[in-house]
């Protein structure tokens, strides 16, 4: 068996040198990070999703000289990103830098396409807020620079709030009861929140769904806490108050004609809020997400990316430069705020000039001192670990059901299957799993 | 594939030629030129099919093996059965086979028997603007798979959609991407696409119906019908086989049309199809596992096929 | 080569006197009396029940069609706006104008590497598969036998299953991401040679062969300037085939080419509708993208329909 297979991949290797002559001219990629023009340039390639990387890019390759940018704009990583990225790392053109969300770094590190960068990332760790550098880092090694982080707020339209009657919900109990009243309105109090979306929810009520206990992993998403949280949501699901499917187009409609009337989520929401529902403009405004007993002060994370340095790389050192460039630059960081709508990970990108001023959309409010109030209230007792595609995936699909009221599927059942699905995943890869 | 006839006739140029010609001379003589003819192909061939399927069979015997919490990196053991006995034990993988197979026996009859109907209407003598009709139903063929589903995953979202809005008048209104409905969405987009294809070349066999054979039948008195029944159909055989042997391998490489309506349903999951759920495991990084699967698939798609045949040339002879 | 031209009559005339070829509506229709005495009885109701089931079936067959034709010539904004299948807010062609600006105009990039992999893929796997199927069909050899079993083998396994160990054999060897990744797979057809073993079988006599040789010409002269000829409508059919194969191919290319200027017009626009969903670009680029990369397919099939409907009558018959 094993001398036909060595043959055969031999003759197909010779094949497609034969075949050589034609790739060479056809190829357009430099591999990342290998050296351009005289030799001298390092040339490191930059993938993301976020907008406004290519506008950093290019200041750093108007102000460095030894190190430029080569950037590309790839699909968000759930729509397609992530496979491309573990492509090109299995295809050995990868790029030194891609932007990967810290809920996937750790299957990333699991799966070995993140380089340790630790020692040259070290002395820059006090440009960061916490909440930021605690996600680059997996089982104490860093992997990257943090660029933005999510933490969550509820954002509200105003003006149907003011004119139903509505004040502002600072407990859950009171979010129900705003939907209540709206429902008699004919306004549904929110979309819905189906995979990554839904985690923070469950952060929030610091019922994580991934522990290490005894050198083994328990996956947890359908424990008695998060049972709890799950409890409340399917309540809002059967009192009839949820709204289009988050993303598509009526849920976007729904925020600009008022007939949806809050989004909880992460501080980046802004941004796919103005994007959305520009028709809305001045009718929005940012509060302090809901909290479980009132007088709680504590929040949850969604979302949060890194520049991570892949595999292949081959100056991790020059890739760290330009990866802390990109988030702590103040012109950098402007632009990635301007473009994206990013809430910075870096004490100099908190302390933007833009962030500072009032947002005419949220009708002058200054909406990043709610965001920094939230940033310092994000609870710290969670962690993501291997698989979380698949689990997250596989809750994305089942919540999509349970908000459609099909085959008897809840919130509950929803994350019961997520954990069966990782559970049997993490296994088959030889990883230790708790029952 | 419209070829097929000939292999209910044997193809009277290469029998005259056999009896003719005397074999021993050409044999010599074209055997040294066969390899520029046959060449290029092979190596491509070998290269394009029978080393993929080499390789895949070689991956497919690792296993991936981390360490206890999964953070050190990976390492591939060499472990044969190992994914193999995982994807018969895998209910996601296993339950994505079964949805195929319901699939390929609803949607093949319902798509082959309409592209046979209409085959049979526009070579019936009643029918005006041939020429229309049969490009009408052509003209989604043209449509690249991912395309159409695009196109349909717009005409089923629940508000824009124009059928609810015709619906609408009798009351109705269906979700088309929900659990009970998904999968006969994706098989609406399929038959969509296809069904003019394999018409044409069920026409194309039509055409090939000897005019005397239908004159004797008339002359015997049988209505249309009855023509089309016990005449035409039975002469067309040969390409009503070869379009179901394409249509159930179809069937078992469904991808890009639940692919692209995955991203509006939740009806819709990662590991739908089989092929769906082999580029699942490649989303995890487990490429021998991924493998596994491919081989598996190939296998039972080959015996699906080689069943098919069995069953159906005994039939006729 | 004139004396080519003997035996070739001779084969026509055989077939006339074997099968009178029925010919379609559009045909040159009468030429056959039994056709005519067909529609001479052909009653009014039975012409309307026939026309109106027809009727009905190209309404499912064009419809998504008319609908997705009217959507994008709706302004951005308005797509969804007013009737899904009557215009309003006409804007097609500043539809087409912003379709082409998008991102210096990857998607004209994404028509012409579609086009490139389905000329150059179906053109040389057309070639590739009529000689090796002439080969089966003509001559004699060692191993043909297995050869043609192979390759009816290979008919029955769904191609998409090559994809996850050519991307990893792509990629040890240097080749993913580029042309040749998506266009050596695509060049393969074990269909192509199935076909063009019986095309060849049934439309090139022996005799023409015969009489080539004595005339002295090549095995190479005889393939390409004789039998190739008489193969023209198989050669179409073959190349619609596979052109429309590799046209629609998605899974291949999405995952042996990573950068966004090597992509076919499939791939492209189902990661723009992925875009759409994390909001960075407009539904209507979907809509509008999709118009346009179905138009071209459209109009090269009706305008090469008589050549490909002729090649699949034939094989059909032969």
């Amino acid at each position: 068996m094993k001398s036909s297979i060595v043959k055969a991949v031999g003759v197909a290797s010779i094949l497609t040198l034969a075949a050589g002559g034609l790739t060479a001219c056809s190829s357009d990629t430099t591999s990342g990070g290998s050296a351009g023009g005289d030799g001298k340039v390092k040339e490191i390639e930059v993938w993301t999703w976020a907008a406004g990387y290519d506008e950093s890019a290019k200041i750093f390759n108007d102000t460095h000289d030894d190190i430029k940018i080569k950037y590309t704009q790839i699909e968000p990583g759930n729509k397609g990103g992530y496979d491309k990225i573990r492509n090109s790392i299995t295809a050995g053109n990868a790029p030194c830098i891609a932007q990967v969300g810290f809920e996937t770094l750790p299957s990333f590190v699991a799966e070995g396409n993140v380089v340790d960068v630790t020692e040259s990332a070290g002395k820059d760790k006090d440009l960061y807020a916490p909440a930021g550098w605690a996600g680059v880092n997996v089982g104490g090694k860093t992997y990257g620079a943090p660029q933005d982080q999510g933490p969550m707020v509820l954002f509200y339209n105003k003006t149907v709030f003011e004119a139903n009657g509505v004040a502002v919900p600072t407990t859950w109990a009171e979010y129900q009861a705003a939907g209540e009243k709206l429902k008699a309105a004919g306004i549904k109090l929110t979309g819905t929140y189906e995979d990554y979306d839904y985690s923070g929810f469950a952060w929030q009520a610091g019922a994580p769904w991934y522990e290490i206990k005894d050198g083994a992993w328990s996956i947890t998403p359908d424990s008695p806490a998060n049972l709890e949280v799950a409890d409340y949501w399917q309540g809002l699901i059967d009192a009839d108050v949820i709204g289009a499917g988050i993303w598509s187009d009526d849920w976007a409609a729904g925020l600009g004609d008022g007939s949806i009337a809050t989004i909880v989520g992460a501080a980046w929401f802004a941004g796919i809020l103005k994007d959305s529902a520009a028709a809305s403009s001045g009718d929005w405004a940012v509060a302090e997400l809901p909290q479980w007993k009132a007088g709680d002060a504590r929040t949850g994370n969604v979302g949060g990316s890194l520049s991570a340095v892949l595999k292949g790389c081959d100056d991790p050192e020059a890739a760290w430069t330009v990866a802390n460039w990109i988030s702590t630059d103040p012109a950098s960081v402007d632009e990635l705020v301007k473009g994206g709508g990013v809430y910075p990970a870096s004490v100099a990108g908190l302390e933007s000039e833009l962030l500072a001023t009032g947002d005419d959309y949220f009708g002058g409010q200054v909406i990043s001192d709610v965001f920094k109030t939230a940033s310092g209230q994000v609870n710290e007792d969670w962690a993501w670990g291997p698989g979380v595609s698949t689990l997250v995936g596989t809750l994305g699909t089942g919540m999509k059901q349970a908000y459609a009221k099909e085959g008897g599927a809840t919130v509950a059942t929803a994350l019961t299957g997520a954990r069966e699905a990782t559970v049997s995943e993490l296994k088959q890869q030889g990883i230790a799993v708790n029952e | 594939m419209t070829t097929s006839l000939t292999s209910a006739a044997p193809p009277p140029v290469e029998t005259k030629r056999a009896a003719t010609t005397p074999p021993k001379r050409p044999r010599s003589r074209t055997s040294r030129y066969a390899i520029w003819f046959v060449g290029p192909f092979v190596v491509l061939f070998v290269g394009m099919y029978v080393a993929p399927i080499l390789f895949a069979i070689y991956k497919s015997m690792f296993r991936i093996q981390r360490d206890a919490l999964g953070l050190g990196g990976t390492q591939e053991i060499f472990d044969p059965l190992f994914n193999y006995a995982y994807a018969l034990g895998d209910s996601t993988f296993i339950e994505s086979i079964g949805r195929v197979l319901l699939f390929g026996v609803v949607q093949v009859p319902v798509m082959l028997g309409l592209a046979l109907g209409i085959a049979l209407l526009i070579d019936s003598a009643s029918a005006r603007a041939k020429g229309f009709f049969r490009l009408s139903s052509f003209a989604p063929y043209a449509v690249p798979t991912v395309v159409s589903a695009l196109m349909w995953s717009f005409l089923y979202s629940p508000t824009n959609n124009p059928f609810n809005q015709l619906l609408g008048l009798f009351g109705l209104d269906i979700n088309f991407l929900s659990q009970d409905f998904a999968l006969w969405a994706v098989a609406n987009v399929v038959t969509w696409g296809w069904t003019g294809y394999n018409m044409i070349i069920i026409y194309a066999a039509l055409q090939g119906v000897p005019g005397e054979v239908l004159e004797a039948a008339k002359l015997d008195g049988a209505s249309p019908w009855r023509t089309a029944w016990s005449i035409k159909i039975p002469l067309v055989r040969p390409a009503i086989l070869l379009t179901t042997i394409f249509s159930i391998i179809g069937s078992a490489q469904l991808y890009n049309e639940p692919f692209v309506l995955k991203q509006s349903t939740g009806a819709i999951d990662a590991s739908y199809t089989p092929i769906m759920a082999a580029q699942a495991s490649l989303q995890s990084a487990n490429y021998p596992y991924a493998a596994a699967q491919s081989v598996l698939l190939a296998v039972g798609v080959a015996v699906l096929s080689v069943l098919f045949f069995r069953l159906t040339s005994r039939r006729s002879s | 080569m004139t004396t080519s031209t003997a035996p070739v009559r001779a084969e026509k005339t055989a077939g006339n006197r074997q099968r009178r070829k029925r010919t379609d509506a559009k045909g040159s229709q009468g030429s056959t009396g039994g056709l005519r005495g067909d529609s001479i009885e052909t009653t009014a109701t039975s012409r309307i029940a026939v026309t109106a089931v027809l009727a009905l079936t190209a309404v499912y067959f064009l419809f998504p069609l008319w609908w997705l034709f009217v959507a994008a010539t709706k302004d951005a904004g308005y797509t969804f706006a007013g009737s899904p299948l009557w215009f309003s807010n006409f804007d097609l062609f500043g539809n087409i104008g912003d379709l082409f600006a998008y991102k210096d105009g990857i998607f004209a990039v994404w028509m012409a590497n579609s086009a490139l992999y389905s000329i150059v893929g179906a053109g040389l796997g057309t070639l590739i598969a009529v000689s090796t199927g002439y080969a089966l069909a003509k001559y004699e050899f060692r191993g043909k036998g297995v050869l043609f079993g192979v390759v009816l083998g290979a008919v029955l396994i769904p191609k998409v299953l090559f994809t996850l160990p050519l991307f990893l054999m792509f990629s040890a060897t240097g080749i993913v991401n580029t042309y040749l990744a998506v266009l050596l797979p695509s060049i393969v057809s074990p269909f192509g040679v199935y076909l063009g073993r019986i095309f060849a079988a049934s439309s090139v006599p022996d005799e023409v062969i015969e009489a080539a040789r004595l005339d002295g010409a090549s095995e190479g002269r005889i393939f390409f300037g004789v039998s190739l000829k008489m193969m023209a409508p198989a050669l179409v059919t073959i190349f619609l085939f596979q052109f429309v194969e590799i046209w629609n191919n998605f899974l291949l290319p999405s995952q042996v080419l990573i950068s966004e200027n090597l992509r076919p017009v499939t791939v492209g626009l189902v990661s723009w509708n992925a875009l759409v969903q994390a909001g960075q670009i407009e539904r209507h680029m979907v809509i509008i993208g999709a118009f346009v990369a179905v138009v071209p397919l459209i109009v090269a099939f009706l305008s090469l329909q008589r050549f490909w409907r002729s090649g699949l009558a034939a094989g059909a018959i032969k």
